[in-house]
């Protein structure tokens, strides 16, 4: 699974706002420059990012398998045609190229997530929407971040229980009923009691964040950034 | 650290409730993705809860924090968290094929959430009708086939009719199921809305 991997690569050491910049960049250049040359330049970029991170192509792409299905289901339902002769290669050709840069951004995304820790991402989020909605957003990244692996847990808790007395039986929809009530009343739960204790412990909209700092290596990377939106803009 | 040394602002007590709810919210949301079941109509694709979890967010949330709890869950995916189908994250969900399903979420939440309590204070969802709540998560589903494929469509670089093919039709009498389930939900006396 993709996730953050600590480790002391450049990508590690840059900041979260220049690897957020970036990857909107990449964004841009490929959506701009979807053609052959295009995207043979930008293969090179993503590839790069990923090495500087200290990733695998493949394990990056296989974390992303159930988007697969999707990106090939576009060049082969635009090659199929009614009639004689059936199938026109010609036509598949603009959406695998689209397809390909999504597999492009997938390696940039794939870089940015091994690299950048929560915290990080949390702040850099905090600073880069200002006033009371980044706070709360801020605020709410962190809680999902810490709260994502509890209430897995009360699913799965909830699924064996089910699936012990007989569950699988059941319709569908009546098993997706069940599952779902467990883990809505388990997180009201836990949302009710988490801010009790955020109000006795004087929940306020000052809060002390990480400290984030540009370095020298932002420079190069910046330059990066800004070189693909300008070329996504001629 | 950087610290602040301005005076001490706290958060309103309502603000703080439906934060904690929204986030949990969200959380519960990502938890979603890893609970599937098999699909009756197609048994290649498993059926997870995650468009359920849109229906909740707007029926239990209300439009706003509803909608919120929405585009904290795209955040934390985006930023890396592994809340997206087969436990995937980053950035590039968004702006794949798929993308225009995940962005309509925070619009479908606020649509329900319209739909079931209107505009002003929320009313207790076990006091609204069947028949209010299935046209409102029926709007919802609307919003997010929509946005879904218009996603498949401009980020593919297919035509309209590959787009509804390989996006939608495979999945749209699944959703008949979550709004079922969903309906049972708000109806059980299980669930402690208020």
């Amino acid at each position: 699974m993709l996730s953050y991997v600590p480790g002391d690569s450049l990508a590690h050491r840059l900041d979260p706002r220049t690897k957020l910049f970036v990857q909107v960049a990449f964004v841009l250049a490929a959506f701009a420059h979807t053609t052959v040359p295009g995207l043979a330049v930008l293969t090179v970029v993503a590839l790069g990012c990923l090495a500087l991170a200290g990733g695998s192509v493949r394990r990056t792409l296989w974390s992303y398998r159930y988007f697969l299905p999707f990106l090939l289901a576009g060049p082969l339902l635009e090659a199929l045609t009614w009639g004689v002769p059936w199938v026109v290669l010609g036509d598949a050709v603009d959406p695998l190229l689209a397809s390909y840069r999504v597999l492009l951004v997938f390696l940039v995304s794939g870089a940015y997530v091994r690299s950048t820790p929560v915290r990080d991402s949390r702040a850099a989020i905090q600073r880069l929407v200002p006033g009371k909605p980044g706070r709360l957003l801020g605020v709410g990244l962190s809680l999902v971040f810490r709260f994502l692996p509890v209430l897995k847990r009360d699913l799965f808790a909830s699924r064996d229980a089910m699936r012990a007395r007989l569950g699988e039986e059941r319709p569908v929809h009546e098993r997706m009923r069940i599952v779902a009530t467990a883990g809505l009343n388990r997180a009201f739960g836990r949302a009710d009691r988490l801010s009790v204790a955020l109000r006795a412990r004087c929940f306020a909209w000052n809060p002390t964040l990480p400290d984030l700092r540009f370095s020298r290596a932002d420079a190069p990377a910046g330059t990066v950034g800004l070189l693909l939106v300008v070329w996504a803009l001629v | 650290m950087a610290t602040s040394t301005d005076s001490v602002e706290l958060v309103g007590d309502e603000v703080t409730r439906n934060l904690a709810r929204a986030a949990l919210f969200a959380a519960l949301m990502g938890a979603f993705a890893y609970v599937s079941f098999p699909n009756p109509l197609s048994p290649g694709i498993p059926v997870t809860l995650q468009v359920l979890g849109v229906f909740l967010a707007g029926i239990f949330l209300g439009p706003i924090w509803g909608g919120f709890a929405m585009v904290l869950y795209l955040l934390a995916g985006a930023l890396g968290l592994p809340v997206f189908s087969g436990g995937s994250a980053g950035f590039g969900a968004l702006v794949s094929q798929t993308g225009g399903y995940l962005v309509s979420y925070p619009f479908a939440a606020a649509v329900v959430g319209l739909g079931v309590h209107g505009v002003g204070d929320l009313a207790d969802p076990r006091l609204v009708s069947v028949g209010r709540l299935v046209a409102a998560m029926v709007a919802g589903t609307v919003v997010i086939y929509t946005l879904g494929i218009l996603g498949f469509w401009y980020v593919g670089d297919v035509g309209i009719v590959t787009a509804v093919v390989g996006a939608a039709v495979a999945f749209v009498p699944v959703e008949a199921l979550k709004i079922a389930a969903a309906v049972g939900i708000v109806r059980s006396e299980a669930v402690a809305a208020r």
